[in-house]
């Protein structure tokens, strides 16, 4: 009986009403437009794109190159475009798969721009591509009516539900740490900076507000999923949601992710209510099955190979030894959101082992501010500067006074220091180290200093 | 059944307003502050008290060039020398607030330019006809470009025997003049701005101070100590970068400039050196006492040292790099404690766009 009922609940091919997947086909839409727009219109696009000297790709992507000067422009106004075609849903699946390749593309070209928010951006939006969004209450559906649909297979919802709480819940499993629970940071750290709050501003410093925050955050994150899956919780969790990511808006400078939060979690009402709100705008989805659909024999083994690396992958840093924080390996794709302060100085040295001469780099004659402050932190990205240093310095004819130099083989050394979740700052890469030799793999790293919490 | 509700809400308000109370008891031992009086103390006892004092040093070195017009002797190009020197010296103070109204006109760069080129300089004064403000003459007209010209060996021969050299001269303290003038009235409107800014953004004013105080401390340890010492250069000493050169104060100017920050770190008045609500204050108030005082060990360890070289820094170069290098490494070792420990201590954001924290 039970058994019979979770495997109905689970069946993908299940067939439920179109209407919650056309809401946020809209809801997706309409929020990329503003995000991108608001990219745009904050500069973003001339300073992380075209300013910087030096871009730092991410493994198995050094292909990924920028285009020249105001050439990249054409790929925010490609998803500008494609954005307006999914909330239409006109040319659907091209829009959608345009909004994909060229949101990828532009997270792939510069790791010092990583943000969470911005690879479930493309998760999505790779999912949007697959989902036939546009069989009601679109463009497509309107120029060709043949394709409407009332309803479509359960996965085809279940599957962006599934990414959600996977955000959420990973969210709350990486906020299961000693720093985040039993010291409250680094939310100790970016509360006391509101102190000057109107009201609330005197209880910032507060050892129990930080606290507070802390554990709730970790609890709503833990559980929202499954308050929103349930009918009768449902409305309350999702007044939870609002107040969170108002909150956390409100406080910390996270940019649209609350918002897409907010809006994207509508998915998880009832068919009901989506269908009831699109119609009063003229969806005209009514509860009969039209034509039924074909089950894909790949949708099976697809789905379950994507479910399992959405598990699996925030998992991966448990291969590594030592401190996931400190050493950073397997830290990323894994939602580990607001979770910790990480300042750092580095200080590089090219030395001519022939000579023994040496020179301290000016990191702002090659990095960006944003790309300094985040490669001081990033064992992964220390390397791949380093490596780059290398490559420049490598032959290059330097006059100083009346002597030139060229080195033949330059070594590179960092002297860092890194301060990590309130801490006293520590020894993070000795100068001791010559870096440019070292590979950049998926190995653990073994140059980094040992962590002291 | 109700009753049983209200029970349920009233039970953790009940509990969260007696946990707050009890902590607040205990918050009566720690000091109280706020990035508010942080930025009022240093408005008003820090930076407007230092733009005036460099306003009238400009006033003072305006006259002394009148006077020397009048005068064209020894006497009176030292007193212009004087006069320059103490505009230098309160610029160090004035230049560690560059946002604002000092952004606005591009006043740091115009001003506080060096090291100055003098073949620019020279050529600009035998052709006679420049636009100091011109893109490119930065180089050729800041309070560097004073250094050459009045320190230069030839400089008093050149000043009563050249019209267009002592013309030059006139223009270049006009315009510094008319800089500062700019500068002290801009900040008589932006002061509210300024005091009222204790957001966390990275435009907020106290982001700006910190950011700016971060960023002295390295123009410190390389513009001013590490470049001509060679250490960007591997290891060739490049005196040309000397800041000040001619004159030889580089190493008064260089106290000066980390004094002020010093100053400025502990909220110190900058006309008497009275104690307000400062960077320290607020580390005290985030109980971290023991990184204060660390930095304030550090910053006297950096002044003993600079007080125990006698010669000009060119000199000092020439005989006594192993203690130059001592200096640059406690100036180095201080920027660690206040960029990495003190920064992000303060939750300070340094970039301004969406970040999630990690």
């Amino acid at each position: 009986m039970v058994i019979d009922q979770l495997k109905s609940y689970l069946n993908p091919f299940k067939q439920v009403s179109i209407a919650p997947l056309i809401s946020f086909r809209i809801i997706f839409g309409a929020l990329m437009l503003f995000g991108i727009s608001r990219f745009m219109l904050n500069g973003w696009v001339e300073t992380l794109y075209m300013q910087p000297k030096y871009f730092f790709p991410y493994l198995g992507f050094e292909w990924v190159r920028p285009l020249p000067g105001n050439w990249m422009y054409l790929p925010f106004f490609l998803m500008l475009i494609s954005a307006i075609g999914i909330l239409l849903g006109f040319l659907y699946r091209y829009a959608a798969f345009l909004f994909f390749l060229c949101f990828t593309y532009v997270e792939l070209l510069d790791k010092s721009n990583y943000l969470n928010h911005y690879y479930f951006v493309s998760l999505m939006a790779f999912l949007m591509v697959l989902v036939p969004a546009n069989r009601a209450f679109s463009l497509d559906s309107y120029f060709k009516p043949e394709i409407k649909r009332d309803q479509v297979f359960a996965w085809h919802s279940g599957i962006i539900k599934f990414q959600l709480g996977v955000v959420y819940f990973f969210a709350g499993v990486a906020k299961l740490n000693s720093d985040w629970l039993f010291r409250a940071q680094p939310l100790k750290t970016w509360l006391q900076a509101h102190h000057n709050l109107p009201v609330v501003g005197s209880f910032m410093n507060d050892n129990w507000l930080a606290y507070a925050f802390s554990w709730t955050g970790c609890v709503y994150d833990l559980t929202i999923v499954f308050f929103l899956l349930w009918s009768k919780t449902r409305p309350l969790a999702y007044f939870a949601v609002v107040f969170f990511h108002v909150v956390t808006w409100y406080l910390f400078p996270i940019g649209v992710f609350p918002w897409v939060m907010i809006f994207s979690t509508l998915i998880f009402f009832d068919e009901n209510t989506h269908a009831r709100i699109l119609n009063r705008f003229g969806a005209g989805i009514t509860r009969f099955t039209t034509i039924g659909q074909k089950k894909s024999g790949w949708i099976k083994p697809f789905l379950i190979l994507f479910v399992c690396a959405q598990l699996l992958i925030p998992f991966r840093y448990l291969l590594y030894p030592g401190d996931l924080f400190w050493n950073e390996e397997g830290f990323r794709f894994s939602w580990r959101v607001m979770l910790m302060h990480k300042e750092g100085h580095a200080t590089f040295y090219v030395r001519d082992p022939e000579t023994g001469r040496e020179s301290e780099i000016n990191n702002s004659d090659f990095l960006t501010q944003t790309q300094e402050d985040q490669m001081a932190t990033q064992p992964d990205m220390i390397l791949q500067y380093a490596d780059y240093l290398h490559t420049y310095w490598k032959d290059r004819k330097q006059h100083y006074g009346d002597s030139v130099f060229y080195i033949k083989n330059p070594e590179i050394y960092a002297e860092i220091y890194v301060s990590l979740n309130g801490r006293p700052s520590q020894l993070f890469v000795s100068k001791e180290q010559e870096l440019a030799h070292l590979k950049y793999n998926l190995c653990h790293r073994t140059w980094l200093e040992p962590f002291h919490p | 059944m109700a009753q049983m509700k209200q029970y349920f809400l009233t039970l953790p308000i009940v509990a969260v307003i007696a946990l707050a109370v009890s902590c607040k008891k205990k918050d009566d031992t720690t000091p109280d502050f706020d990035k508010g009086s942080l930025l009022t103390n240093v408005a008003d006892n820090i930076i407007i008290p230092a733009i005036a004092d460099f306003d009238s040093d400009l006033d003072q070195l305006l006259a002394n060039y009148t006077a020397f017009q009048a005068n064209q002797d020894q006497t009176h190009l030292d007193a212009m020398r004087t006069s320059w020197v103490a505009a230098y010296m309160s610029w160090q103070t004035v230049q560690l607030f560059d946002f604002g109204p000092m952004t606005t006109n591009n006043l740091s760069l115009q001003i506080g330019t060096f090291p100055s080129d003098t073949a620019l300089i020279l050529n600009n004064i035998s052709s006679g006809s420049y636009d100091l403000s011109a893109s490119g003459n930065e180089v050729a007209c800041g309070l560097s470009s004073l250094d050459f010209l009045f320190y230069r060996s030839s400089a008093l021969n050149d000043l009563q025997s050249n019209a267009n050299y002592q013309t030059y001269v006139g223009d270049v303290i006009q315009k510094l003049k008319a800089e500062s003038s700019q500068l002290k009235t801009e900040w008589t409107s932006y002061r509210s701005t300024f005091v009222a800014s204790t957001g966390t953004e990275s435009t907020s004013a106290f982001s700006l101070l910190v950011n700016e105080f971060n960023r002295h401390m390295e123009l410190a340890k390389n513009a001013k100590l590490g470049i001509p010492l060679g250490k960007q250069s591997l290891g060739i000493q490049l005196p040309e970068y000397i800041e000040t050169r001619y004159s030889g104060i580089s190493l008064d100017i260089l106290k000066e400039s980390i004094i002020r920050m010093h100053q400025l770190y502990n909220g110190n008045a900058y006309l008497n050196s009275a104690t307000g609500a400062g960077f320290d204050d607020y580390l005290v108030y985030l109980e971290k006492t023991d990184l204060s005082n660390t930095i304030n060990s550090k910053y006297s360890e950096i002044f003993t040292k600079i007080d125990s070289f006698s010669g000009t820094l060119e000199e000092e170069m020439a005989t006594n790099t192993a203690e130059l290098n001592v200096l640059y490494n406690l100036i180095a070792g201080q920027i660690i404690n206040i960029k990495t420990d003190m920064t992000s201590a303060f939750g300070v954001l340094i970039t301004y766009q969406d970040n999630d924290g990690d």
